[in-house]
């Protein structure tokens, strides 16, 4: 079997030299050519040897770096010939994203490489990531074990690109004091209509509307897929557009009631991460948070936090997933690939799952590492946790004009926000949001798949 | 003391390497082989660094500009001056220009009148003016991530220092991360309060180039110190105000650090300036044949304010 | 100047008071960033506001020393400032002095290349140079900090205004007295120089120590990171940010380059003051 990527990069490069376009080539430039970078033949693995070194690239998610350094350690005393350098390589998802992206074409990309909900496909697109299905088969990796959405949420084409890691989703937090003095049951409501029966009690108790939500990018977009599933809606079915299906539309104008005639519900005014603050320092009665910010909202809170799932719409549950999976490098050998492999199908194993979760709040990936004693034991410390766990039952796969299209979360973000912040009729902020989606797709995506 | 009101090059034919009038031709030539290799030796460095790390990219940013390319793939398609088209015609770039226009006048305008309202009031003869003038230009010093994270503290409506001050005297916050046009308040804000010691150093130092009897009588005739201040102290700074003029608004028009740490551009994209919209297209968005046409056309506007600043000068200076 | 006449009027009530409320304004974000710094999460977010500390213990300071390595970033930024501040300095007398006193033709073309770099946007040059360090293999080395950002344009611009007013007469006796270019740079040019080799110096030394998009770039060790970049590490993403651990972390990056300013400011400023500044 023949290296693919080696000797594409070798044609590349002689290409350009032997062109005029040597000097853009050595700047790390594109080459002029019609055609797409992703995927590529599957590589026959029986015959490799895992390299001696690899790179991994990660932001430590959940402030994980002395985790990451621990699960380092151990694999090493497993495989003593592999040596894994762990990189930070940026605070967050899109900075991690940024400099993958930044170093293509150079010597400097790294063996395994976060990847995000909302970056992993234009990593695809641009051919930087390899399928994992051959990889998972010769190293044994049983990807059946994987929460079905978590893991599916990297697939395009019947091919997976990457496997979960920090995995996380939207909880609703309450205040339990609060409920208690507007004497309501100590749960989270059922379903959103319940919701706008407590609501009036909740926010006499609390003086301002009791939901805050949060603004900003990788988050408005992320929640309001709650909103939106419920009730029957979606950003779009694969790469058909639906933001102006009448659920769409619906769910869309429930929230613009509930924020600004109802107003049982307001955007945090503290910026990005307000909204945790509001409800953790009592402003709020109730919030959607990342199951991530658990252990944040915990140590800040000085009342009782309770947790339950999303409420529901009329069609039922609604609820998406995000966080980081971690994918491989195309521009590597396949004995570097080998090694990354191995490493990863060590870094998402039951064990390191389980210890992983319970050390940053993210979810197990696995179904066996729910049952293992040392999740057990977190579950019977915060009770909270569990409910992201039973809640991932209602998950569903994000829809690709989210997650897949360039810049979709931004456009779909400043829509919802424009509907909040600015009073706006759905239907002229989503197809507004829907013309720039369309550019992007045909910029972007079209012509890479 | 310098006086500012040579012409910037006026002066060079004569200063300098002396020309021997009795000079023969074949001497001369040798002179200007010595002259260029001196001049090799002593700017070559710094033109080659630039011509390497500035030029080259830029001239590669023009060239990225005609093509549609997303950052991180191998490949790329030519599509001429479309990028260009798709800026001019996007619904966006008017909101996005004039965002960025008011950002550059009220900071470097506003800057320009509190430093130099700063400066004046720092070169009276008050006691702790020495300490007082150390503080002012304290935060021009600090890192820009660092001065947009504590000021998010001051500015945060529920929580903030800021919002408890407005509070106490009946006023409440306004929402400065909600709303788009409050945002870019702030982010000026905050410019202006990280920038303005800067404007007033530079200021206080072309205050001492005005003889300090006319300040004083600007400051005890009771009449009109202000119309004494205008027409006689101020065109006197005219240098000055020029030199700050072309810095301050380069770095205006180049500030990304404090629009990063506090807005990323929102909320709505009520902060996003034309600088910010090349970064946020090239690195968030990965369109990174778009984000040169920006840069390019950001670049060409600079060029052409720059130019004119310069024109301006230079008549002026004929005109002294 | 001119002494205190004796007839001067009332104390200067208003411009103490304008002077007071300038120096508020600028130290009091300073004062409740300290503040902040040693609240525990819970007192950050506490209404309604809690404006000090239940105590004082550095805790926070703990954590953000051995969250990342501080002491690290410090001696990276003073290297990187230090040599690339002082070489941008160099470049630029040299430069100016070439373009002012050495007599070839074309020089005002070269003028004009050194000042258009400065209209040259940053984001631009960031892809390519970085292609450029990467295969050059200066990832994560001083000089991939260091170089792309040496060559000076506004140095240059500014020494060769200032070279542009000194006194011809000086140097054409220095070169009467038979004295080469390079000892008339630095035996005459600079040290008529000073106030404008203060600002230069001020200007390029707080650009260095402050730059961010490039070294979050090209530097991905934290043992090579400089204290800017250094700084976001310690924003928890995806969780609740410990903002007065950020605070911590945001003081300990504040405080050195203010020390260093307050011990200099005496030549910084009142340098710049003595003499004028002029475009």
């Amino acid at each position: 079997m023949t290296r693919p990527e080696l000797s594409r990069r070798g044609l590349l490069r002689l290409g350009a030299l032997l062109g005029g376009s040597a000097a853009l080539a050595a700047c790390g430039g594109p080459t002029i050519s019609e055609s797409g970078g992703a995927a590529q033949a599957d590589i026959d693995w029986s015959g490799v040897q895992p390299a001696p070194q690899i790179t991994w690239w990660s932001n430590h998610p959940g402030t994980s770096i002395e985790l990451e350094k621990e699960y380092i350690r151990r694999f090493q005393e497993q495989n003593p010939g592999i040596t894994v350098n762990l990189v930070t390589a940026g605070k967050n998802y899109d900075e991690v994203a940024q400099r993958f992206q930044a170093a293509a074409g150079t010597d400097n990309t790294p063996d395994l490489v976060g990847a995000s909900d909302v970056w992993w496909f234009r990593y695809m697109i641009n051919g930087q990531i390899i399928p994992l299905e051959g990889l998972a088969q010769h190293l044994q990796i049983d990807t059946a074990d994987f929460n079905r959405t978590l893991y599916d949420d990297y697939a395009f084409n019947g091919r997976h690109w990457a496997l979960p890691y920090a995995r996380s989703t939207p909880l609703f937090y309450y205040n339990r004091d609060v409920w208690q003095r507007a004497g309501l049951p100590d749960r989270a409501p059922e379903t959103w209509d319940e919701f706008e029966q407590w609501a009036p009690a909740l926010a006499q108790a609390v003086g301002r509307p009791p939901l805050g939500l949060g603004p900003g990018t990788s988050w408005t977009a992320w929640w309001f897929c709650n909103f939106m599933w419920g009730r029957g809606g979606a950003y779009s079915q694969e790469w058909t557009l639906t933001l102006d299906k009448p659920e769409t539309l619906d769910a869309g104008e429930y929230l613009r009631s509930m924020v600004n005639d109802k107003k049982f519900a307001a955007v945090s005014v503290g910026g990005d991460d307000g909204y945790v603050a509001d409800f953790s320092a009592g402003v709020t009665a109730c919030t959607m948070a990342s199951t991530g910010s658990l252990r944040g909202i915990l140590a800040q809170a000085q009342f009782e936090v309770g947790t339950g799932f999303l409420p529901k719409g009329p069609a039922g549950p609604g609820c998406p997933t995000g966080g980081t999976g971690m994918a491989i490098a195309s521009a590597k050998s396949p004995e570097q690939q080998l090694a990354a492999g191995m490493f990863l199908k060590f870094l998402t194993d039951a064990e390191q799952t389980a210890n992983f979760s319970a050390g940053t709040g993210y979810m197990p990936v696995r179904t066996s590492a729910i049952d293992r004693p040392d999740m057990q034991a977190v579950f019977a410390k915060t009770p909270q946790a569990r409910t992201a766990v039973d809640q991932l039952a209602t998950t569903r796969v994000q829809d690709w004009a989210r997650a897949f299209v360039p810049s979709g979360d931004q456009y779909l973000t400043t829509a919802i926000e424009r509907i909040m912040l600015q009073n706006e009729n759905p239907a002229t902020a989503f197809s507004a949001a829907a013309a720039e989606i369309k550019t992007s797709y045909e910029q972007n995506v079209a012509r890479y798949i | 003391m310098a006086t500012a009101t040579t012409p910037p090059d006026a002066p060079v034919r004569r200063v300098g390497t002396h020309r021997a009038p009795r000079s023969r031709p074949r001497s001369r030539r040798r002179n200007q082989l010595r002259n260029w290799l001196l001049f090799a030796v002593l700017a070559g460095p710094n033109i080659a660094l630039l011509v390497v790390f500035t030029y080259r990219p830029l001239l590669q940013s023009f060239f990225l500009s005609t093509l549609q390319w997303n950052l991180g793939s191998p490949t790329a398609i030519p599509v001429g001056l479309a990028n260009y088209a798709d800026f001019f015609s996007d619904p966006g770039t008017a909101r996005m220009l004039a965002i960025t226009a008011i950002f550059t006048l009220t900071t470097v305008g506003g800057g320009m009148v509190l430093g130099l309202l700063l400066a004046v009031l720092l070169n009276r003869k008050l006691r702790f003016r020495g300490a007082a003038r150390t503080i002012v230009v304290a935060p021009y010093v600090l890192s820009g991530v660092a001065v947009g994270l504590l000021w998010l503290f001051v500015f945060d409506p529920n929580f903030g220092v800021l919002s408890a001050l407005l509070n106490a005297v009946g006023i409440g916050s306004p929402d400065w991360y909600t709303d788009p046009q409050w945002a870019l308040v702030m982010i000026i804000i905050v410019y202006l309060w990280k920038n303005v010691g800067y404007v007033a150093l530079i200021y206080l130092a072309g205050l001492q180039a005005v003889p300090r009897d006319l300040l004083e009588a600007a400051a005890l005739d009771g009449a009109s110190p202000i119309r004494s201040f205008l027409s006689v102290v101020l065109p006197l700074l005219g240098p000055t105000t020029f030199f700050l003029s072309i810095t301050t608004l380069l770095t205006s028009l180049q500030s990304f650090d404090i629009i990063r740490a506090m807005t990323d551009g929102g909320p709505l994209e009520g902060t996003t300036t034309m600088m910010y919209s090349i970064y946020l297209e090239g690195f968030a968005n990965g369109r990174a044949g778009y984000s040169s046409a920006i840069a390019t056309i950001l670049f060409l506007v600079l060029f052409a304010i720059t130019v004119v600043q310069l024109r301006f000068v230079e008549r002026k200076v004929h005109y002294s | 100047m001119i002494v205190d006449s004796p007839r001067r009027p009332r104390p200067a009530v208003g411009g103490y008071l304008t002077m007071a409320i300038a120096v508020a304004v600028m130290i009091l974000p300073l004062v409740w960033m300290t503040l902040a710094s040693f609240k525990g999460m819970d007192e950050l977010y506490r209404l309604p506001i809690q404006w000090l500390p239940d105590s004082l213990a550095p805790t926070n300071y703990g954590t953000a020393t051995q969250t990342v390595p501080f002491g690290a970033f410090f001696v990276n930024s003073t290297i990187a400032t230090v040599f690339g501040a002082g070489l941008k300095m160099l470049l630029g007398l040299m430069t100016a002095y070439a373009l002012v006193f050495v007599d070839i033709p074309f020089r005002r073309f070269f003028f004009y290349v050194v000042v258009c770099a400065l209209l040259v946007p940053q984001q631009i040059v960031l892809i390519p140079n970085y292609a450029l360090v990467a295969q050059l293999g200066w990832l994560n080395t001083y000089q991939g900090l260091i170089m792309p950002g040496l060559a000076s344009a506004f140095g240059t611009f500014l020494f060769r205004q200032h070279f542009l007013t000194l006194p011809r007469s000086i140097l054409e006796a220095a070169e009467i007295d038979g004295a080469g270019h390079w000892r008339r740079l630095w035996r005459f040019v600079v040290p008529l120089s000073g106030p404008t080799i203060a600002a230069v110096g001020l200007v390029s030394i707080v650009t260095e120590w402050n730059d961010y998009l490039w070294p979050l770039l090209v530097i991905d060790r934290p043992e090579m990171m400089t204290l800017p970049v250094g700084l976001t590490l310690l924003m928890n993403f995806d969780g609740v940010p410990d903002w007065g651990v950020i605070m911590a972390g945001t003081v300990l990056v504040t405080v050195p380059v203010l020390a260093v300013f307050f011990l200099l400011q005496r030549r910084i400023v009142a340098g710049l003051v003595a003499g004028a500044v002029t475009g």
